[in-house]
């Protein structure tokens, strides 16, 4: 909201620097985004056009005679086509400083002109928002006064952002109260009588019928002897400062009073109001209206109007209608100054697609107190204006007093932990206007100020306090914590697997949970089996937010495309699923790399570099042993696939992607990634030791041939047992398959530990077992030794 | 006889010579072998005492056996020396050490993480538990147990993603404050970070998901002054021991009073200008938002069945994205969601 400075100076005394007021307001609640510096203007003053005669020599100039009560009238020459003798007008006098210049005595063909009569555009004002040519001012105003001063042209303004919790701060009064209130000055309001109040009730009192549960509250007031023309040129100046453009006297009238108390007003043309009735109510579908901007309007039920008999006159709240619109011919009209419920309107604003000065404060819900401020003002500026002002009548809920709220004396020290004397405390609510009360010695009652409806608790009031007592005052003081049971396990179990893969050489990104069906439909496409069909978002901004992930897998393979094949990363994130009515979320550890195909076939050693890093990080975070064993995935290679498992528990899969797959990503070479769930994971298992044997170990290497199918698994589990307890460990170490091994068969090489824990195992021992596990492995598999 | 003692002379003599011709353990090895190995020299003089008379055996064995040891003794002299002289070589030698270094292959957590850990570590130092919970939350837990009516702005569809009629993807992390405190009595003290989602279209300032730190203390006699303290030391554990935090007023649904906290811009240092510029990082006003704060609304704590004038309690709430771009002094939020190995390798 756009505040000029010497408007608030109209109600409070405040310092001369722009700066502290802004750092104030700040303070106070109401942050200012810009200090809008005024340009330097001297030597303006105002003056009367006492004669005036076309210039002897220029056909297009006139030469005046201005007198600015100084002494002898000024003679000044002008080009403007708007002048005419005995106006009221403002004159740059020699030496004054303008904007673009600096006045200097001219002589204008022959004529020595003693000065320049002003535009608004030299005293820095919107030029196209005021009269073409000299500005124009009223009859009654002092000559030989400096217009800046006059007109407060030279103070900055404020551009001030309102919490939507405080319309009623959307006032130049609500603001002016707030820095009074602060800095400890008294508040000069403006009288709030309505000169129509002793006034008798209109012959033709305008009749307003509330049909809507939405309007709360109604004050309607005639006025006639209107006329239609420019507004004072004070009042213009003001408002263009506040970034209203000016338009006539009385559409000024009503956008001046809603800048300075908050309560948006509208006028209607009394004649044009058929059979003096005005309805309020909710638009009936298809129903449509013509408003000021010129738009036609197609309306449903959702709008609220204010219509007479005929047809909607005006928008509630948001902007009027042509229809009933004051124009020139205007004689009579009837003010509406009204109260909405502010859920309603900013509803209708929303699906209109409009918003309007007037619809920016009802949408927050105004206080039904403000009706009677706003007409009051309204009437008191256009009777100066010259109108007759009938009596106010209120249709709606009549304005009751608030509530009183009980406040303990002690409780703003035991919320702010600031001390603060019961006579601030009183000073800074009554202030704020409200009205304090003491009832017992420690308890205060307090009854909030009408035009406030957001204080209606203890609380409410404690932010009051605190904000004009200043929340620097309160001091910064460690809490001690007292102790609670509230566990961080799931945070630290997920921190601890993020550091592990970043120990392990893996760089975290973060990808996207929401999805278009581009991305999320690429492996579905790839003719791979779609999952179950994903959750989706109802009201996504783009398509490629429509759907929730339920995979972390597209996500990363698309980073794999983007960011190049060497990358080694990992991504912990929520995934989804949609199960009948019930979303379905759970947490995913996906990590990978893409590599290029291995050389054989059957032997992926990226596989295996994967599956190590994936055994690596389930030891770290469980103790214990991984297993893998043959297992599928949506997205993964059918035969390189492996499940994870964790004692009996699988907690993921592993593998390379499907080629199909990897292709729809359009990555070169294959992709490999690991995928666990990580609630599934169980409890680390705290290892026990077994010291090792006194004794030496020896170790006996033997070549397998077996059928492709056998896994290594199998061979180390057969070994294993047929050794027994001299065996420490039995390992696959190496995998042939060739001429040398035979069709459909491969060559397992395997190391076997073997160590006794009373005594040097001998080599009669060692071999003895061995023979064991050969006889084992042929009965088992077929096995045979390798040449 | 004495035939054997010139036979052990000569290679005596032979064997000093080539002793002192050695240049090497490969050519000493050499030299033992040739002369002490089990084909050498000394053994096809051994094989000629079996056609000596007996009784000069026993001294032709000894004199051989003394040859033997002073050969022996020899080789193992020479071979200290040229133990010593390649120790003398070797510290003698440099290399350049400035040489660029072999990396291992170190991974790394993201920046966001990063900012949640040191952020949660900070509060779990003051006695704190960290919450996580679920993207997907009703709108109780998100409007209405915080104090935003059905009829608040905050809720009309604008700024959430709606996955049902009552279903959202949380724009905020408060529903697990909500779901802690129906779930443990007070004092509860807890910091809540997590992946949160806003309708906002996306610019260098904005992201549709994001993620926030938030963090409630609720318990017997905790006041504003508390929670000044505790964001002034996190101010400070974030962005320098130096930081000045400045708090206004302001407006939350679920706190009163509410306040927003600044602290100290990071790269103008507070003087409001960078390079005859006005800084860019805070816009020219010295300070930058780390988020939103203010004691707990009185019916907040009523509806998870906490008694307002036995309890009361402050929480606060900041963007993790927003706090990284001063931090980190990055200048677009989006290369936090963008990831590029570049990024993650500079902040890493």
């Amino acid at each position: 909201m756009r505040i000029p400075i010497s408007w608030l100076r109209d109600f409070a005394a405040l310092p001369d620097d722009a700066g502290a007021i802004a750092d104030r307001l700040a303070m106070l609640g109401f942050p200012v985004a810009a200090i809008e510096k005024r340009p330097t203007i001297t030597g303006v003053v105002t003056g009367r056009i006492v004669a005036l005669e076309k210039h002897p020599n220029a056909d297009r100039l006139q030469v005046a005679q201005v007198d600015i009560a100084g002494g002898s009238a000024l003679t000044i020459a002008t080009a403007a086509t708007n002048v005419a003798n005995g106006q009221t007008i403002a004159v740059a006098t020699v030496g004054a400083q303008l904007p673009a210049l600096k006045i200097e005595r001219r002589t204008m063909r022959g004529v020595v002109s003693h000065g320049m009569m002003i535009s608004a555009d030299e005293l820095a004002l919107p030029a196209d928002w005021f009269e073409d040519g000299i500005l124009q001012l009223d009859g009654t105003t002092p000559l030989g006064v400096d217009v800046v001063e006059l007109f407060g042209l030279a103070a900055e303004v404020l551009d001030v952002e309102i919490t939507t919790n405080r319309p009623d701060a959307m006032s130049v009064i609500g603001l002016a109260r707030e820095l009074a209130a602060s800095y400890g000055v008294p508040l000069r309001l403006p009288s709030f009588v309505n000169p129509g109040e002793a006034a008798e009730p209109a012959a033709e009192a305008p009749h307003v019928i509330l049909e809507s549960a939405d309007c709360h509250r109604y004050v309607a007031q005639r006025f006639d002897g209107v006329s239609v023309e420019a507004a004072p040129a004070w009042m213009r100046v003001r408002l263009a400062l506040a970034g209203q453009r000016p338009i006539n006297n009385l559409v000024d009238v009503s956008n001046y009073v809603m800048l300075e108390t908050g309560q948006p007003l509208h006028f209607y043309d009394a004649d044009r109001i058929e059979n003096g009735k005005l309805i309020v109510r909710s638009a009936r579908e298809g129903e449509t209206i013509v408003t000021l901007d010129g738009v036609a309007r197609k309306l449903s039920p959702q709008a609220l109007v204010i219509a007479d008999e005929g047809q909607p006159l005006c928008l509630a709240g948001l902007m009027g209608g042509m229809a009933g619109e004051v124009a020139s011919e205007t004689r009579a009209i009837v003010l509406e100054a009204a109260n909405f419920n502010g859920t309603r309107i900013r509803r209708m604003s929303a699906s209109l697609g409009m918003r309007s000065e007037a619809s920016a404060r009802h949408e927050k819900s105004l206080a039904p107190a403000l009706t009677d401020i706003g007409a009051a003002r309204a009437a008191q500026l256009l009777s100066a204006l010259g109108a007759t002002a009938y009596r106010p009548h209120e249709f709606g809920a009549s304005v009751a007093p608030a509530q009183p709220i009980a406040l303990p004396v002690r409780e703003a020290e035991r919320v702010l932990g600031l001390a603060i004397p019961k006579e601030r405390i009183e000073r800074h609510l009554r202030a704020l206007g409200c009205d304090v009360a003491s009832t017992e010695s420690n308890v205060l009652s307090v009854r909030p100020p009408a035009w406030r409806r957001d204080l209606g608790i203890a609380v409410d009031l404690i932010e009051e306090i605190a904000r004009i007592e200043g929340y620097e005052r309160i001091d910064a003081v460690e809490p001690s914590v007292p102790p609670h049971a509230i566990s961080s396990a799931r945070f630290e179990l997920e921190r601890r697997v993020a550091h592990a893969l970043a120990a392990l050489g893996y760089h975290e990104v973060i990808t996207y949970s929401l999805q278009g069906a581009s991305l999320s439909e690429r492996m579905p496409r790839a003719s791979v089996a779609a999952s179950e069909p994903a959750v989706e978002v109802r009201n996504p901004l783009s398509e490629e937010q429509r759907f929730l992930r339920s995979s972390l897998l597209p996500g990363l393979l698309d980073y794999l495309e983007s960011y190049g094949p060497t990358v080694r990363v990992f991504e912990i994130g929520d995934v989804f699923a949609a199960d009948q009515n019930r979303i379905l979320e759970q947490t995913s550890v996906a990590f990978g790399f893409a590599a290029d195909p291995s050389p054989q076939p059957w032997h992926d050693s990226s596989f295996l570099r994967l599956k190590g890093d994936c055994e690596a990080l389930l030891r770290k975070m469980t103790g214990r042993q991984a297993d893998f064993s043959r297992g599928a995935g949506i997205g993964f290679h059918p035969g390189k696939t492996a499940s994870v498992s964790v004692g009996d528990r699988e907690v993921g899969k592993l593998g390379c992607i499907d080629p199909r797959v990897s292709r729809a990503f359009e990555l070169e070479g294959n992709a490999y990634f690991c995928m666990l769930d990580l609630a599934a994971l169980p409890e680390y298992e705290t290892p026990r030791y077994r010291p090792p044997s006194k004794y030496p170990s020896t170790y006996r290497d033997i070549a397998l041939v077996v059928g492709v199918e056998v896994s290594a698994r199998e061979i180390e589990r057969a070994v294993a047992a047929a050794l027994g307890d001299i065996c420490t460990a039995v390992r696959v170490f190496d995998e042939y398959r060739g001429p040398q091994a035979g069709e459909d068969r491969k060559s397992l090489a395997v190391r076997m530990t073997l160590q006794r824990y009373d005594a040097t195992i001998t080599d009669e021992e060692a071999d003895a077992a061995v023979s064991r596990v050969l006889d084992a492995v042929r009965d088992e598999f077929g096995a045979t030794i390798r040449a | 006889m004495t035939e054997l003692a010139e036979i052990i002379s000569d290679l005596q003599r032979r064997f000093a010579a080539d002793a002192d011709a050695a240049d090497g353990e490969h050519s000493l090895e050499n030299l033992r072998i040739e002369y002490l190995g089990r084909n050498g020299e000394v053994t096809k003089i051994r094989r000629t005492i079996g056609t000596l008379p007996a009784e000069q055996r026993p001294e032709a064995g000894k004199a051989i056996n003394d040859a033997v040891a002073a050969m022996e003794a020899r080789l193992d002299a020479v071979h200290a020396v040229l133990q010593s002289h390649a120790l003398e070589e070797e510290l003698a030698t440099s290399i350049d050490v400035t040489f660029p270094a072999e990396m291992p292959q170190v991974g790394s957590i993201h920046p966001v993480r990063r900012i949640i850990e040191q952020t949660c570590d900070y509060f779990m130092r003051h006695g704190f538990a960290v919450v996580v919970g679920p993207e997907a939350e009703p709108d109780y837990y998100n409007f209405d147990a915080l104090n935003i009516p059905s009829d608040h702005p905050a809720r009309e569809g604008f700024d959430s993603f709606w996955l049902s009629d009552t279903v959202l993807l949380r724009p905020h992390t408060s529903p697990l404050q909500i779901r802690t405190m129906q779930q443990h009595k007070p004092p509860i003290a807890i910091v809540a970070p997590g992946k949160c989602f806003r309708r906002d279209a996306v610019d260098a300032r904005h992201l549709f998901q994001f993620h926030q730190v938030e963090g409630l203390l609720v318990a017997e006699g905790i006041h504003f002054g508390h929670l000044k303290g505790m964001l002034t030391g996190l101010c400070r554990e974030l962005f320098g021991a130096e930081q000045s935090v400045r708090f206004r007023p302001s407006y939350f649904p679920f706190t009163e009073p509410s306040a927003e906290v600044d602290t100290t811009c990071p790269k103008c240092k507070g003087t409001g200008a960078a390079a005859a510029a006005p800084c860019n990082m805070c816009g020219g006003s010295g300070w930058i938002e780390l988020g939103g704060a203010g004691m707990v609304h009185p019916n907040v704590l009523r509806e998870v069945g906490y008694d307002p004038e036995v309890y009361s309690g402050w929480a606060f709430g900041s963007g993790v994205e927003r706090l990284g771009l001063p931090r980190y002094q990055v200048d677009d939020i989006r290369r936090f969601i963008n990831s590029d190995p570049d990024f993650l390798e500079q902040l890493s």
